[in-house]
Parts: C-alpha cells; structure tokens; sequence
C-alpha cells in the first residue's frame, strides 16, 4: 500500500482523532510533505465540521400531526397486555388442588391469546389509521377488484381476492404494511364515508375474535390457513353492518 | 409467612421509546428523503421495538438498538422493493466516489466556515449524497454514534463505515464549496 492510500484510509480516525499518537505522527509527517493528502484532509475535516456545527439543527425536524399520538397508543396498548401476565405472579402457589392448577393454566392460555389478539388489532388499526392519513385524500377513484389483484401479484407476489365494489362500499387502494416479521397485503375501502380496512395474513392461523383497539373495531378470523383482520369506526348507527357483513362473506371465498 | 408482597418495577420500555421519537424522525426523513415514508418507517421501527423488546438487553444502549431497528427495517423495505438504486453495499458507489475525490484545489474549512451554510442547503446537500455516504456521516456527525455501532447497524464492517464516512464528508463537502460558488456566479451584485 502506498504511503498516501495508508494515510487516506486512516484520515476519519485523524480527524476524529481517534488515530493512536504514534501513528498520528506518521501521518503528521507525511501531510507535511504531501499536498494532495492535505487537500483530501480540509474536504473531510471541512465536511465534518459543518456536519457537527449544524447537527442540533438538522436534528430537529417537526414531528408531522398524529405520529406521536399513534406511537403513544401503540404503546398503551403494549404495556396493558404485557400487564396481564402479571397477574399470575399475584396467584400464590398452594397446594391446594390440581383443579386450580388447571383453572390457572386455562386462564394464562386465555390471557395470552387476548393479549396477542388485541396486539395483533392495535397493530392493524395503528396501521389503518397512518394508511387513510398519508395515502388518501379527497375523495380517490374507485378501483377495479381485479386491477388491484393483478398489482398486488405482480408487484409484491400475493394472491389474494380482493372483495369488489358493491352498492355503499368503495374499493379504493390496496397497499403493502408491516406487521410483525413480515408485511401483509392492506386493502382500502370507503364505506358510507367511512375508512374500512382488510387485512390478510397468510399462514397465519387464530380463533375468531371482535375487539375494540384505539376505538376502531378489529374483526378477526380464519380460513384455510390465513387469517383476515376487518377494521372500521365506530358504527353506532349501524351505517356500516352491511359493508362488514359482505367484507367478512366476501373476503374468504 | 405472609412477606410483603414485591411490586414489579413500573414498565417504562414504551416511554423511553416514545422519547426517541424526534431524533428517529430526523434520521428517518435524511433516509427516505420523503416524508409519508418517513413517517411510515418511524411507526414500524416503535411497532418492531414494542414487539421484541424482550431481545433488548435492560442497561445497555436502547437508542443504538432502536436505530439499528430502524436501519433493518429501511433496509429491508428498499430490498423488497427494489425501489431507486441505493444499493448500500456496492462497491461501485465506492469506485464513482474515488474518481470524483481529484486533487482539486479546495478552499480551508476555516474559509468554509467563515461563509454562512444555511441549514437548507446543508440538508439539500445531504440528500443528494449516495445513501450508502448519507448513513455513515449522519450517524456520526449528527448522532454521534461510534463506529462500532454504526457498522452494526448498517450491517457491514467497520473498515466500509470509516470508508465511507470518509468520502461522505469529502463529497458533503464538494458540494456545498460548489454550490457556494455557483451562487456567487449567479447572484448579479
């Protein structure tokens, strides 16, 4: 290695000055003598050196609407069901009798699926939420079931049915999210006015479950292996019963 | 027979996440350069964090670990999509970057800094950097991270990150000495 390729690969650690004194000698020595080197060395300290002054400022970029409150709810959510186990450390081992022990073993299982299941629809409906607030504005074109299909194969490789358009239900954009270890095909839809989502996971296996996370409803269950999560608003009028009964009929066939 | 009763220590994992939720913003808007997808990267690292926070080790850096989570996750979205040639770990960036780093006479960055950089410019300057030269120099510069660190969450050895922090602070500073100049030009007295 020549003498200027050495130093040039030592130069972030100069200028970080992180460079052993000895060697940082050697390199002293040779920057003396070599004026391409020094040339290199004013660009680095030069780049470092604006970097580091204006970092509190470039740290500083306002937080857009919703994030932080969608974060906190995430959050929330995560720490209410990691407290549910807990209440096992409140039960007292006795000897008393194999029935509570039984008792006890049923009621963890039942906790932790509740738990996963309520993760499982924050997660989802955090998702929900963030999907209508970047990605849709105004009112969006209506899109064809089998389009949306197509670009959901081609683009990311699933295959999906894609409930169609019906009479107060709008297909309006389908997208891919992140859950968990993996990302599952999100599909938009506007019911009534209203953001209703469908989400599908496929492989995944759960019991049927309706819960109510970040006050959005998250209707879960499964077939043929793959499990579809429906959320929607609050519904007190009853606007959207129609449009989740077709989703939940439509979206397994 | 009856002790007291230990109370578990109040679950604060969730807090001192939401309490990194600026600076991982910053760093997710300098990555992605695009605000939605900023924003959507911000949400699945907490959502990613929340998830596996028992791989967490209590007492070590939960801010390294938050943006190492961060990192994968862009890294494996860019990777599924194949979206824009960032191609963080080719060599190719590395060789174009060589060939642009001449002899060239270069004012001091005393001189430099005597000029007023405008934040503006800077971040302008900063993503028009390779994204492979963008990482490295942000998290040192701006986060302060060690190199150690960086190469972990960046995935690559410490060697490349010192190499390309090196060429990152080289180009950042081209750039910004050239559009000085340009605007000098420019600008009719």
């Amino acid at each position: 290695m020549s003498e200027c390729r050495l130093v040039i690969s030592q130069l972030t650690l100069y200028v970080d000055e992180q460079l052993e004194p000895d060697r940082r000698i050697d390199v002293d020595r040779h920057l003396e003598r070599c004026v391409s080197c020094r040339g290199m060395l004013a660009r680095e300290r030069g780049g470092q050196i604006v970097l580091r002054r204006s970092a509190p400022q470039l740290r500083e970029e306002p937080l857009p609407p919703g994030l932080r409150s969608r974060c906190e709810s995430l959050v929330r959510e995560q720490t209410r069901a990691a407290s549910l186990p807990g209440w096992r450390r409140t039960l007292v081992p006795t000897v008393l009798s194999v029935i509570l022990l039984v008792f006890t073993a049923s009621a963890i299982f039942s906790l932790a699926t509740r738990q996963s299941d309520a993760l499982l629809a924050a997660q989802l409906t955090a998702d929900h939420s963030k999907c209508f607030k970047l990605f849709v504005s105004g009112n969006p074109p209506v899109m064809d079931a089998h389009e949306v299909e197509e670009m959901l194969a081609r683009e990311y490789g699933w295959k999906i049915h894609v409930p169609p358009s019906v009479d107060g239900l709008q297909l309006i954009g389908a997208r891919r999210c992140l859950y968990a270890d993996g990302l599952v095909p999100h599909v938009m839809y506007r019911a009534n006015g209203q953001d209703v989502s469908l989400f599908v996971l496929n492989g995944v296996t759960r019991k049927p479950s309706d819960l109510v996370t970040f006050g959005h409803r998250s209707q879960i269950w499964t077939k043929n292996n793959t499990t579809f999560v429906l959320v929607s608003p609050p519904d007190e009028n009853g606007r959207l019963a129609d449009a989740t009964r077709y989703m939940m009929k439509e979206a397994d066939r | 027979m009856f002790g007291r009763r230990e109370r578990a220590a109040p679950d604060t994992f969730g807090d001192e996440v939401l309490g990194y939720l600026e600076p991982l913003y910053a760093t997710a808007m300098r990555l992605t350069r695009n605000r939605a997808d900023a924003e959507d990267l911000v949400q699945d690292t907490v959502v990613r964090a929340l998830r596996f926070r028992n791989r967490f080790e209590p007492g070590t850096n939960l801010r390294a670990w938050l943006y190492t989570i961060l990192h994968n996750t862009w890294r494996n979205r860019v990777r599924d999509t194949a979206r824009e040639a960032t191609d963080v770990d080719s060599d190719r960036i590395e060789e174009l970057a060589a060939t642009a780093d001449g002899p060239a006479e270069v004012e001091t960055p005393e001189r430099m800094l005597l000029r007023s950089t405008m934040d503006a410019d800077l971040k302008d300057a900063l993503d028009e950097l390779p994204e492979a030269f963008r990482q490295a120099v942000w998290l040192r510069d701006v986060e302060e991270f060690s190199y150690t660190e960086i190469a972990r969450m960046l995935d690559v050895p410490i060697g490349t990150v010192m190499s390309r922090i090196s060429r990152g602070r080289r180009q950042l500073f081209e750039k910004l000495s050239q559009a000085k100049n340009d605007a000098k030009v420019s600008v009719p007295r």
